[in-house]
């Protein structure tokens, strides 16, 4: 059954305009994650208009494209002039950069390439052998365990992504509070809606995404000051394949990392930043008397840290596919996009959508492929992205939010919704609230409001529930324990 | 943490919040929205208005927990000026405000000029250059790729490009 499957995921990636788009993808991936500061859920945010009218399939090659390609050609500045493209390349400066100091930029580099192969690789067969699994026990949930699931959801990423659990969970429940607007899906009561029709449908979440992550990052940008200060590259990075010395040293490594990293992809809000930072630390750990050591250009880092970086893009797609909880703010946007085609995530997306999910998967696989030719065959072409002028990007990328906007509905309603998104996530950040939660709470939201009014009514009273479901009793235990358990911690110390 | 909660209670004046105006904000938006939700006809079950006052109610508490415990998780101000966000967000106001005029594509041809030029860009052909090709370009891939209608304007300017064949992906 999964062969037949694999077959008809492989014949429908195999179609050229599906290729070219991944191609597409993974190319503008490497542009964007070359360049200091450009993150992969930005450009995962602005592209996101661009696969409304796609067919589903096609549009998520597109995402998942400059998922992978920015998170791994993050590695390359990071290795190059010490200042990572992507937040989840910031373990890759501890050896990546002094093997560049060493004159060893393009061996560090080809290693790089390799590990975040191993690593994506890895992490998306585990998406794909695994997440059925979890997908078939989930099936047996009912609207209490998703009620549940949705809250644990939102306390355990408010709880890990950011300095402050308090700053978290009003970022999550503000993101909560926005997606209530609209008409009320159990009573058909408009809420919030002021008598604008426009509001009708609710805020589109997809509109509050680009202005959070483009918007609110461009600001952001302008405030701190645009550079277009050129980094000098004093190395001609040649040759194409690393040694077989290194090959050997980093296989290990690149494999262990991976399956570590997809782990910690898998848990919700743990995104590549985290998984490199304890894949290489765990390589540090385990591998104590290697020469040179840890931090002075050991190839053996640079590859724990990219294998691990990489190998939790697919992790982070585990609880988003099975359970429809989003594992970083990229998957939050990938479930916006699957919505926007009608597609729900969750346990119904391996009953009913099989051909898409199984294209899905393969064509990660191959975008990994597509990421290790083009990452040896182009080194020096992407280091010398590095210095493309952010002056003349951002003006792009603001005309880019815009369309992006209007072409939701085909009004500019959209765009004044992420304007006013983009202005408000940036005074948010300011004062140190994340904003991933924020569109967490988004999209769980309407998840957590109809399985628990839903939950009830079948019920008859929320005592009846805790007794019918002790798996939704466990998780919202669970979801207590996330948020004192920084408290006990901090006691405790 | 205890012991620094109840000093910062006991510490607790006006300080407190003009140092975090942020969450004192989002307390009157909650307050606002729990009054306003509480109008809402109450029905069978829970009601429309019982998930938004829920949630507002837990943002007053976390709000309340933010303003007592100063957690010291905001960026340093003095880091960011914050003159030229205004600017950029002023000339993104402009840009929508005018759109429903302009259309999409003299739209932006008159918004990618001042703000290259606010980034620093000097080289006037590449301002020109960038200002007519990008408006132009993403037009052609969202009317005639993804068939998308962009704002037009009072004078729809975009009949006056050529056709191209359709194409859909």
């Amino acid at each position: 059954m999964v062969v037949e499957h694999i077959a008809t995921g492989v014949s429908n990636v195999m179609d050229p305009a599906v290729l070219a788009v991944m191609i597409g993808g993974v190319l503008l991936g490497m542009l964007m994650g070359s360049i200091p500061g450009m993150t992969a859920t930005m450009t995962i945010a602005v592209m996101l208009s661009f696969t409304f009218t796609m067919e589903p399939a096609t549009g998520m090659m597109l995402l998942l494209g400059i998922y992978g390609g920015a998170v791994y050609a993050g590695s390359i500045p990071a290795i190059l002039i010490r200042t990572p493209g992507t937040p989840s390349a910031a373990a890759t400066i501890f050896d990546g950069y002094p093997l560049s100091q060493k004159g060893e930029a393009g061996r560090a580099i080809r290693v790089a390439t390799i590990a975040s192969f191993v690593g994506g690789f890895i992490s998306v067969l585990a998406l794909m052998f695994f997440s059925p699994v979890i997908a078939d026990a989930a099936m047996q949930f009912r609207s209490p365990e998703f009620f549940a699931l949705a809250i644990f959801g939102l306390t355990i990423i408010a709880s890990v992504s950011g300095d402050s659990l308090t700053k978290g969970m009003i970022s999550g429940l503000l993101g909560m509070l926005v997606a209530t607007v609209g008409i009320d899906p159990v009573s058909g009561y408009q809420r919030f809606t002021f008598d604008v029709p426009e509001l009708l449908t609710g805020v589109e979440f997809i509109a509050v995404m680009i202005g959070l992550f483009g918007i609110a990052e461009g600001l952001r940008k302008y405030s701190q000051g645009i550079s277009d200060e050129q980094n000098k590259i004093n190395q001609q990075i040649t040759g194409f394949l690393p040694s077989k010395s290194d090959l050997k040293a980093i296989a290990p490594t690149s494999v262990g990392s991976g399956v570590i990293g997809s782990l910690i992809g898998a848990i919700p809000g743990a995104g590549g930043d985290i998984a490199a930072f304890i894949t290489y630390n765990e390589a540090t750990r385990w591998l104590k008397d290697t020469m040179p050591s840890f931090g002075d250009g050991n190839v053996r880092g640079v590859a724990a840290a990219e294998s691990g970086n990489n190998a939790s893009t697919g992790g982070a797609l585990i609880p988003t596919f099975t359970l429809g909880i989003p594992g970083d703010s990229v998957s939050a946007i990938l479930i916006g996009a699957l919505l926007v085609h009608n597609v729900n995530a969750g346990p119904e997306l391996y009953q009913d959508e099989t051909g898409l999910l199984y294209t899905i998967f393969v064509g990660f696989l191959l975008i990994y492929v597509f990421i290790l030719i083009f990452g040896l065959l182009g080194a020096n072409y992407w280091a010398r992205l590095i210095n493309i002028p952010q002056s003349l990007i951002w003006p792009v990328i603001f005309v880019l939010c815009v369309v992006g906007a209007i072409a939701l509905r085909g009004n500019v309603f959209d765009a004044w919704i992420m304007l006013a998104a983009g202005g408000l996530g940036f005074i948010m950040r300011l004062r140190g609230y994340p904003l991933a939660p924020m569109v967490l709470g988004l999209i769980l939201a309407p998840i957590a409001e109809e399985n628990l009014r839903r939950s009830l009514v079948i019920y008859d009273g929320p005592m009846e529930v805790l007794t019918a479901s002790p798996i939704a009793v466990v998780v919202l235990l669970l979801s207590v324990a996330t948020i004192l358990l920084p408290v006990v911690r901090a006691m405790r110390s | 943490m205890i012991k620094k909660f109840t000093r910062s209670v006991r510490q607790l004046n006006v300080d407190n919040i003009t140092s975090n105006p942020l969450a004192a904000v989002f307390i009157l938006l909650s307050f606002a929205t729990i009054y306003y939700a509480s109008q809402f006809p109450s029905g069978e079950g829970l009601g429309a208005g019982f998930f938004p006052i829920v949630i507002s109610l837990t943002i007053i508490v976390f709000a309340v927990a933010d303003i007592i415990v100063d957690d010291d998780t905001e960026l340093d101000v003095s880091d960011f000026e914050l003159t030229p966000a205004v600017i950029v967000t002023g000339l993104l106001l402009a840009y929508l405000a005018v759109m429903p005029y302009t259309g999409f594509l003299v739209g932006s041809m008159l918004f990618l000029p001042p703000i290259m030029y606010y980034s620093d860009v000097r080289s006037k052909p590449l301002i020109a250059t960038v200002s007519l090709l990008l408006p132009i370009v993403l037009f052609y891939i969202f009317s005639r790729i993804f068939m998308v209608r962009l704002p037009e304007g009072i004078i729809p300017i975009s009949r006056l490009l050529p056709e191209l064949p359709l194409m859909v992906i």
